[in-house]
């Protein structure tokens, strides 16, 4: 005795989004029926296991049927095979194109090919997520990438049109999508203490400062490409530290700010001049595709762990920084004052977002 | 199989519309209109192709009142005139009534068998209506008598509606039915539909004949339906005798439809009053029945000294002053006018029976003698459910009789409501046969008490609180009710072991449950573990539940498929409960899987059951799950239910004059018949007494004239829409604003609404665009890659839901009503991965505005008639 056949289908299609989290999350039918149980479905409306069994089913399929137009959202609202409410909607494409952190820490900056979905079972293993939901997410970064690499215009703007996403949603995606376009080291160990929201915050600062598509949003093909003219005239911030009497100046101007403002106020000025080399450096280096992928581990490498190991705050960081950001202006030596700021204030807001433990 | 489906398109198909106010005007349009398009689908691997034909349809449903004799049902099987079954005449006609009369008054068809079965049917009243002889004196003789002769002169006073205009029934005497088991490869010739007419004639003879002998003259709610194994096949007929009143018969719809538009009001006034008198020649004429609308239809229509069975009979409980039968089992929606304690519910019986693999002339008797059983039994699990939930009738009555190699299904399907007018059930009483024995005393009397229980949980849960009326001795002619209404089973029909007993329940006598085998341990068992509906949940396979009317916007119609593989080898006990089970999980299931929508009713629950293969049992059910305001339900209920009634007539009203507009205003090469153009001009000139003949002739003229009008509409879709466009009764700048709204909004998909009864709620239908009646045929060869049998048919119903949707938008329609899946044919061969599956559905599409967006329309000036004349927008 058994069911052979079991289906619901409404006019207005079914669906309960707590079921769509689980098939997101690559369960198997039994293993949600198993969840929802322990979450008490039970109780409402007298359940018992078969009707959830049943149920769990009906929404799999569904789900699965809608997998397709999923695929490209603008589909969700043009297509005729399921009447969905847009409230419905709109949850179904954002639940499906949402992603663990987790993963996409682990994905982050790598090529989005299929050696890389290759290792997905290993980062399966990692991180405890199910195989199937690695490789939903894994597509749908590829397939994000996919599509925007070929569009003009802002990247996020072209997220959010084409995948219908929030802009939440969508700024995550355009930093997956720059880190995979840059091929940023994000790997190493000294990375790992490194969220993806940090990442994602810094890829953020990089697209809106120092993209092509900040200056001019009308290029063509994928704007994430950092504008080479200014990568260029970065080179030129080299003489805040080759020129000595540059360096003492900028040395004498922030210590006159900070004094008695910073508790590790002796720290700072003994390594001065190594944080401003180690900055400018970073800077003038940027050309180098190598050294420009290296970006996060330098900074980490020649900022963020000498800061760390004189225990400075992240107050006492950020003042520091902002002085000596602006110091540099009273340089009278200095020219280059656009291309200073422009570097460092994404420096700058780096930084203080990674510092931390 | 092909044959099944064919056969049963064309035999019970008749209407999709459920309204006498539909039944000539827009069911006869509409088919002139229709879109029969067949669809084969047949889905491969990787491709899918499709094939779309267009056909003429062959027979557009042009049905009065009356069913024709059937000219052109498909042909099935060969022919061979006369099959001798058992002993007794040649066709041997297995016939059976609820409303169990004396057989002698039935026609002469009947072997002996079938008369032992009529002896056997339980001896409770349950036909009834009810018209008290000594008050209504020689005028209202004569009144039925004319009103007789008018139904008469048509060959068979058969009606396939549900729902009436107030006042139309006037008598509902209770169900009747016939069924009758065949051979199909008797017919010689199986391309002429000569046998399978004689055949129907012999079944509309016997369900006329019973409806007679119920004192009625017209059959209502009535349905035929086959059902088909090998060579076997049973037809069967059911539907409900009533009295009709004679005014409604006179005019014709076309003068009830003015006299509606005029006044609402005073049809509906509330329940207890009694409906205005000035109402049609008739009235005039003084042949006017003065009955409360409320309680009218319960009235007994038959003779109380020659009743035709026993049954008990009291004073109504309105009106006090005619007789109404204890119960009531009809297969009509509940009457608008109906006044009703508390809310209703579905109820089912469900039953199976084995049955030995035969082959031709043996199988037919096996089923024959089985048939009989089965219906009573599943009557009595009807009674006794009935009673357990303290309710005193069924509305919308619809048995199933599925018969497969090795077993025959039974599945009676009804909305259990608690008519005011009748009295109060009395509970059920449990007997041991063998009260010595003390442990086994104790074991019956807890289950007395769990049945005492349920019934007084039932009344709570159906808020059943019937007025306190003192019991009035009624001088019934009938020897008062000793001989008590006893729970029957099939196998203990020797009914005078209870004749001793008195077992009365408080004052009310008490229907009495003898447990003498483990059958009836398992009836009774099966009767309490029948789950309770979950909270915030009213279910009913009728249009709509009495004492709900605060409809939300929010409805959800549903479709669901299951198909049980069973063991061989069951026991009929085993097959039983599996079946039950089938069906409560299945509602538990739609109840579960619709929680969201809280409070909600699920309407118009129809149950469809099929035994595809030998050790399969599949059930579709079709419903919608319909959320209401419980707030305001229980506030100003009666208040704006009565506005939804006043709403509903205005709407048919509406639809009906558009329809007739479109015949008038636009300039038709053809004629518009006189006098539908005098109607449709000028309402206010009707006849006064036109007879029932010339209607008749009226009727058919109009018939010739729509088919005339359809052939020349088919030529080209684009004159249809124009002169469409023309009748729209709506101010030009309204209709141009829908259309623009469905235009620009965002998505370029129109949201289309599908329910299967023929209102939305919070909306008024403003154009009704056509039937839809649609096949699907679809093929897959890779059965497993598609997600098994589930995903095949899960997206296959999915994408009929779509396609429907679609035809719907391209009419410019927002919405499908009176939608149903007529077929749902589903074969498989999981071992070369392949699966068939043929699904047909049909609904009316129409266009419907909120009531809401309504109200700020509505104030636009009227002009647009004059535009309209001109000739629309031409789009």
């Amino acid at each position: 005795m058994s069911t052979e056949l079991d289906v619901f289908v409404g006019n207005t299609t079914v669906l309960d989004e707590d079921v769509y989290q689980l098939w997101l999350d690559g369960h198997t039918v039994s293993d949600a029926v198993r969840i929802r149980m322990e979450a008490g479905a039970l109780q409402e409306c007298e359940a018992n296991a078969e009707i959830l069994h049943s149920d769990t089913m009906d929404q799999f399929r569904t789900f699965q049927m809608c997998e397709r137009l999923l695929q490209s959202p603008s589909k969700v609202a043009n297509q005729l095979l399921f009447q969905i409410p847009p409230h419905h909607q709109t949850m179904l494409i954002e639940r499906y194109y949402e992603f663990d952190s987790v993963f996409a820490r682990e994905v982050l900056g790598k090529k989005l090919s299929k050696g890389t979905k290759k290792d997905l079972d290993d980062i399966s293993s990692k991180t405890g997520i199910a195989l199937k939901c690695c490789r939903r997410q894994f597509d749908n970064f590829k397939h994000v990438f996919k599509v925007v690499e070929e569009l003009k215009g802002p990247l996020v703007e072209n997220i959010q049109r084409h995948f219908l996403l929030s802009d939440v949603l969508a700024r995550d995606y355009a930093a997956i999508v720059f880190f995979a376009n840059s091929r940023f080291e994000t790997g190493k160990r000294k990375l790992q203490y490194l969220s993806f929201q940090d990442f994602a915050f810094c890829a953020g600062q990089l697209i809106s400062y120092w993209t092509v598509g900040a200056v001019d949003n009308m290029m063509e093909d994928l704007n994430v490409d950092l504008e080479k003219e200014f990568l260029h005239d970065l080179k030129d911030l080299k003489v805040l530290v080759n020129d000595k009497d540059m360096l003492d100046q900028h040395k004498s101007l922030v210590c006159a700010q900070l004094r008695g403002k910073i508790k590790v106020f002796s720290e700072m000025e003994a390594s001065f001049k190594n944080l401003s080399r180690a900055l400018v450096n970073i800077a003038s280096k940027l050309t180098h595709t190598k050294d420009f992928r290296d970006l996060f581990i330098d900074l980490v490498e020649k900022f963020v762990e000498p800061c760390r190991s004189d225990k400075w705050t992240i107050g006492d960081l950020r003042l520091f920084l902002k002085h000596y950001s602006s110091s540099v202006r009273m340089l009278e030596a200095f020219r280059h004052q656009v291309i200073w700021d422009r570097y460092m204030g994404v420096i700058q807001s780096c930084i203080l977002k990674m510092y931390h433990d | 199989n092909w044959n099944c489906w064919r056969l049963q398109d064309a035999t019970c198909a008749w209407f999709t519309l459920s309204s006498l106010l539909d039944i000539l005007t827009c069911s006869t349009l509409s088919a002139a209109r229709s879109q029969h398009s067949l669809f084969f689908l047949s889905h491969n691997l990787s491709s899918s192709s499709s094939h779309t034909y267009t056909y003429d349809p062959v027979n557009p449903c042009v049905l009065m009142e009356c069913v024709p004799p059937c000219s052109d049902r498909p042909g099935f099987g060969e022919e061979t005139p006369g099959v001798p079954l058992s002993s007794g005449p040649p066709t041997p006609l297995r016939a059976q009534t609820f409303s169990s009369f004396s057989p002698s008054k039935s026609y002469s068809r009947q072997s002996s068998s079938s008369d032992t079965e009529l002896s056997l049917t339980p001896k409770t009243g349950m036909g009834s209506g009810g018209s008290a002889g000594k008050e209504a004196g020689p005028l209202k003789v004569f009144l039925r008598q004319q009103t007789q002769s008018a139904l008469e002169q048509r060959e068979y006073p058969f009606f396939t509606l549900t729902a009436f205009p107030p006042g139309f029934l006037l008598h509902v005497g209770g169900v009747v039915s016939a069924r009758s088991v065949k051979l199909l490869d008797r017919i010689h010739n199986p391309d002429e539909p000569e046998t399978r007419d004689a055949w129907w004639e012999e079944i509309r003879q016997e369900i006329k004949s019973h409806a007679k002998a119920l004192g009625c003259h017209a059959v209502v709610g009535y349905s035929e339906s086959t059902s088909i194994c090998e060579e076997v096949c049973i037809l069967s007929a059911s539907g409900t005798a009533a009295i009709l009143s004679s005014r409604f018969m006179q005019d014709g719809p076309l003068d009830v439809e003015h006299r509606l538009s005029r006044q609402p009001l005073c049809v509906f006034s509330t329940g207890s009053e009694r409906v205005e008198g000035d109402m049609g020649s008739s009235a005039s004429l003084g042949f006017e029945e003065v009955v409360s609308p409320g309680c009218g239809f319960c009235h007994i229509p038959y003779d109380e000294l020659n009743i035709p069975f026993p049954a008990q009979l009291t004073y109504c409980y309105c009106c006090r002053r005619y007789k109404v039968p204890d119960v009531l089992f009809t297969t009509i929606d509940l009457p608008t006018e109906a006044n009703v304690t508390g809310k209703g519910c579905l109820i089912q019986a469900r039953l199976c029976r084995t049955k030995k693999k035969a082959q031709g002339e043996g199988n037919a008797t096996a089923i024959s003698n089985l048939l009989p059983f089965l219906e009573y039994e599943l009557h009595t699990q009807l009674m006794n459910k009935l009673k357990l939930r303290g309710m005193n009738a069924l509305f919308g009555l619809r048995i199933q009789i599925s018969v497969g190699e090795t077993m025959l299904l039974g599945l009676a399907s009804a909305t259990g409501v608690y008519l005011t007018a009748l009295p109060s059930p009395g509970g059920i009483q449990i007997t041991g046969k063998t009260p010595s024995d003390i442990t086994y005393e104790q074991h019956i009397s807890n289950m007395q008490k769990k049945i005492n229980d349920t019934i007084t949980k039932n009344k709570e849960l159906y808020e059943i609180n019937p007025p306190e009326v003192v019991e009035e001795i009624i001088g019934s002619p009938i020897p008062e009710p000793r001989q008590r209404s006893r729970l029957f089973r099939s196998h203990s029909e020797s009914s005078d072991e209870v004749s001793e007993l008195d077992l009365s329940h408080g004052k009310k006598d008490a229907f009495v449950l003898e447990i003498d085998d483990t059958d009836a341990v398992e009836d009774i068992h099966a009767l309490l573990t029948d789950f309770s509906i979950p909270a915030g949940f009213y279910s009913c396979n009728t249009e709509i539940m009495p004492g709900i009317q605060n409809w939300t916007s929010a409805i959800q119609m549903f479709t669901s498929v299951r198909v049980f593989r069973l063991n061989t080898n069951l026991t009929n006990q085993g097959l039983n409960k599996i079946f039950s089970d089938l069906c409560e999980n299945l509602l538990k299931s739609l109840y579960f899987k619709l929680r969201s929508m809280v409070p909600c009713c699920l309407c118009h629950l129809n149950f469809t059951v099929a035994i595809p293969e030998d050790e399969l049992i599949q059930v579709a059910v079709t419903a919608v799950a319909m959320s209401f305001d419980k707030e305001q339900t229980l506030e100003n209920g009666k208040q704006s239910g009565e506005k939804t009634l006043i709403k509903a007539i205005t709407d048919e009203q509406l639809q009906f004059s558009l329809e007739l507009n479109a015949e008038t205003s636009s300039p038709n090469p053809l004629s518009s018949p006189k006098g539908l153009s005098d109607v449709g001009s000028h309402p206010s000139a009707r006849a006064s007494s036109v007879d029932y003949s010339s209607f008749a002739d009226r009727c058919s003229s109009w018939i010739e004239q729509l088919k005339l009008k359809a052939h020349t509409i088919r030529r080209g879709s684009v004159k249809t829409t124009s002169s469409m466009e023309k009748a729209s009764p709506l101010p030009e700048g309204r209709s141009r604003s829908l259309r623009s709204n469905r235009s620009y909004s965002g998505s370029s998909v129109a949201v289309v609404k599908m329910t299967p009864l023929s209102f939305i709620p919070g909306a008024k239908i403003i154009k009704y665009l056509g039937i839809i009646n649609m096949f699907f045929i679809r093929e897959t060869t890779s059965l497993r890659e598609e997600g098994g049998v589930s995903g095949f048919l899960h997206t296959f119903i999915a994408e009929v839901f779509a396609m429907v949707r679609a035809h719907v938008a391209a009419l410019g329609g927002n919405a499908v009503v009176s939608y149903s899946m007529k077929e749902c044919v589903f074969m498989e061969n999981p071992n070369k991965n392949q699966a068939q599956c043929l699904i047909n559905v049909s609904g009316d599409a129409v266009i419907f505005v909120r009531e809401s967006e309504l109200e700020l329309t509505s104030v636009q000036p009227q002009s647009a008639t004059t535009q309209t004349s001109n000739g629309g927008e031409g789009t």
